[in-house]
């Protein structure tokens, strides 16, 4: 009797290890880097940040000169779909892993705390948010999405010697945890109705996006699957922040050190919004008829409260915070404008490429003007700012200002080009209560750099928290700067990506 | 004996629903933890449940219990995770009640 070869063929060609070269780079980086510090103890703090950054840095050069190549649509069983928006993202996790372990190797110097564990963290979640963009599959996007969210954990609470790291670590555990599980009974519910056999359009693998598509087509008021589906999105919802799923962002953007809120504004946001996308024009698009209304809504709250939060704040982390969840509430409406017109998909890509320039910039700005505590950094910590450290300001003020949306900014252009899909999609509501929020939003950034330009005269000034930034870093800083300008004056800069 | 579908799902349905409100109402961190991991494992349930009763002669079903083996896997990571931060938590605050972490506040 011969063998049946023919089994390990398919098996072969099923699996195409090439098609993720980028994720399992970044895993053999992330292991090597934690070798290297058993094998040359002595160079721990020389060798292996260097190592870090520079295998990151030829990562994201060589990930932006083949974004054009996608791999086999599919591979794995479907567990994975490429594409070039997946090229895109991973671009994006790229250069945010980047940045993140260069801020964060700074500050970490600084608070003498270990770096190479937070050099192997952060490019595990960029590997982990790499794949969670990529998943049509729920076991794919559970596992790939606790990757990323149990590293976070550990990247809150990082600075294990402050009370308030290891607090904020705590609630982003309890409150992750509990979106976790809600997000996983709703695949539970989808995956018992859609594998249903008494139904019509029984998915013969209810767990993939594919098959369910099929079946919520057929049975799209089947109530059980519509509440799974609804859970889903609802644990999608608390990556992204948006309103009712906000609670944790205040205390954890405060609790965390400055680079890993860094992390969880840009990153861990961007990685929610294309998951959210890839559902709801995805599995979920027979659901129309509930997400589009659900999400306008989700979207219309979310503006109003992130941006009616943030005005009156002292603490800039929180700012941020709320910042974020109103930059969240402009991209809910990119994502209803993305059921209509195709333009929009593009356009949130575009702004997520944009904020995550402007963001860096201000939150580098942050971990230089931090207090020993870095959990309190108030406004008036900024007074000054522009005059005794002028480059430090003008990062501040042009990183401000793109977030705000002030033309010439980058900021502006992505702002108005997820407005123009918007209003091609003639969502004219959601329109309105952006531009009110964009104006509330005016005051609380504006607050900010009239803290920066001037002092308030009843407050000493607290300059021994300023910590002069190395040539390295102003190099950093001032292309993160450079681009925000240049990519609100000629959006083909970007044409590399895009 | 045959039990239907309906028992274990309503068995699940009461797990998560404890494991939920636990979380909500319930102060002490630790019990916090657990309550998360109820709520995992009530997935858990209602997957091997699912997946054995949804199966044809054509299609045995099998990726939910696969699913089940990942769950588990990862609910042991966020336990170990949790229980290092809360520990740490304990040594640097004597407490683990959830109501008396207030540092972190506007």
């Amino acid at each position: 009797m011969s063998p049946d070869y023919g089994v390990f063929k398919t098996f072969a060609e099923a699996n195409q290890w090439l098609a993720i070269w980028p994720e399992l780079a970044y895993g053999t980086l992330a292991l090597l880097l934690l070798m290297l510090e058993v094998l040359f103890p002595r160079y721990k703090n020389t060798l292996i940040p260097r190592v870090a950054l520079t295998g990151q840095a030829i990562l994201l050069v060589v990930l932006a000169a083949t974004i054009r190549r996608v791999a086999s649509p599919d591979a794995f069983g479907e567990l994975l779909q490429f594409s070039v928006t997946g090229n895109i993202m991973r671009v994006f996790f790229a250069a945010c892993g980047l940045a993140v372990c260069y801020i964060g190797g700074v500050y970490l110097k600084r608070e003498r705390l270990p770096r190479v564990e937070f050099f192997h963290m952060v490019m595990v979640i960029s590997a982990g948010m790499m794949l969670l963009v990529q998943s049509t599959h729920f076991i794919m996007l559970f596992v790939a999405l606790e990757t990323v969210t149990i590293s976070l954990y550990l990247l809150v609470s990082y600075c294990r010697t402050s009370v308030a790291s290891l607090e904020a670590g705590f609630k982003y555990l309890i409150q992750g945890g509990l979106s976790s599980a809600i997000l996983l009974f709703g695949m539970v519910l989808i995956y018992g109705s859609a594998g249903n056999p008494l139904l019509p359009g029984t998915a013969g693998d209810p767990l993939a996006y594919s098959d369910i598509r099929v079946f919520f087509e057929l049975n799209a008021h089947n109530y059980v699957a519509v509440i799974g589906a609804l859970m889903v999105v609802s644990g999608v919802c608390f990556k992204i922040a948006a309103v009712p799923f906000h609670v944790w962002v205040g205390d954890i953007y405060q609790g965390a050190p400055t680079p890993v809120t860094a992390f969880l504004a840009v990153a861990s946001k961007a990685s929610g919004f294309i998951v959210l996308l890839g559902l709801v024009l995805g599995p979920f698009l027979p659901l129309a008829y509930i997400f589009k209304p659900l999400l306008a809504a989700l979207a219309v709250i979310t503006i109003l409260f992130g941006n009616i939060a943030g005005v009156g704040q002292q603490n800039v982390k929180r700012i941020m915070g709320m910042s974020g969840i109103a930059h969240a509430g402009y991209l809910l409406i990119g994502v209803v404008a993305a059921f209509s017109v195709e333009m929009a998909v593009s356009a949130i890509l575009f702004y997520l490429f944009v904020y995550m320039l402007a963001s860096f910039g201000v939150f580098s700005v942050m971990a230089h003007v931090s207090r020993e505590d870095d959990s309190i950094m108030l406004l008036e910590d900024y007074g000054d700012l522009l005059k005794d450290n002028p480059f430090l300001g003008s990062v501040l003020v042009v990183g401000l200002g793109s977030l705000a949306g002030i033309p010439p900014l980058a900021g502006f252009m992505g702002k108005l080009i997820l407005f123009i899909a918007a209003f091609q999609a003639q969502l004219y509501v959601l329109l309105g209560v952006a531009i009110v929020g964009v104006v509330i939003s005016i005051s609380y950034y504006f607050g900010w750099i009239k803290a920066a330009v001037f002092r308030n005269p009843e407050v000493e000034p607290v300059h021994s928290t300023l910590y002069i930034p190395s040539r390295t870093m102003r190099v950093f800083m001032g292309v993160l700067t450079l681009l925000t300008i240049s990519v609100g004056l000629y959006q083909g800069i970007l044409s590399f990506v895009f | 004996m045959n039990m239907d579908l309906n028992a274990y799902l309503t068995v699940a349905g009461i797990i998560f629903s404890i494991g939920f409100f636990g979380v909500l109402l319930r102060r002490n961190a630790l019990v916090m933890l657990m309550c998360l991991e109820l709520m995992l494992n009530a997935s858990n349930i209602a997957l091997v449940a699912y997946s054995r009763y949804n199966a044809t002669e054509q299609n045995q079903m099998m990726d939910g219990n696969t699913f089940v083996f990942f769950i588990i896997t990862v609910a042991a990571a966020e336990v170990a995770v949790g229980l290092a931060i809360i520990v740490q938590l304990f040594r640097k605050t004597r407490t683990v009640m959830a109501d008396e972490l207030n540092t972190l506040r506007d």
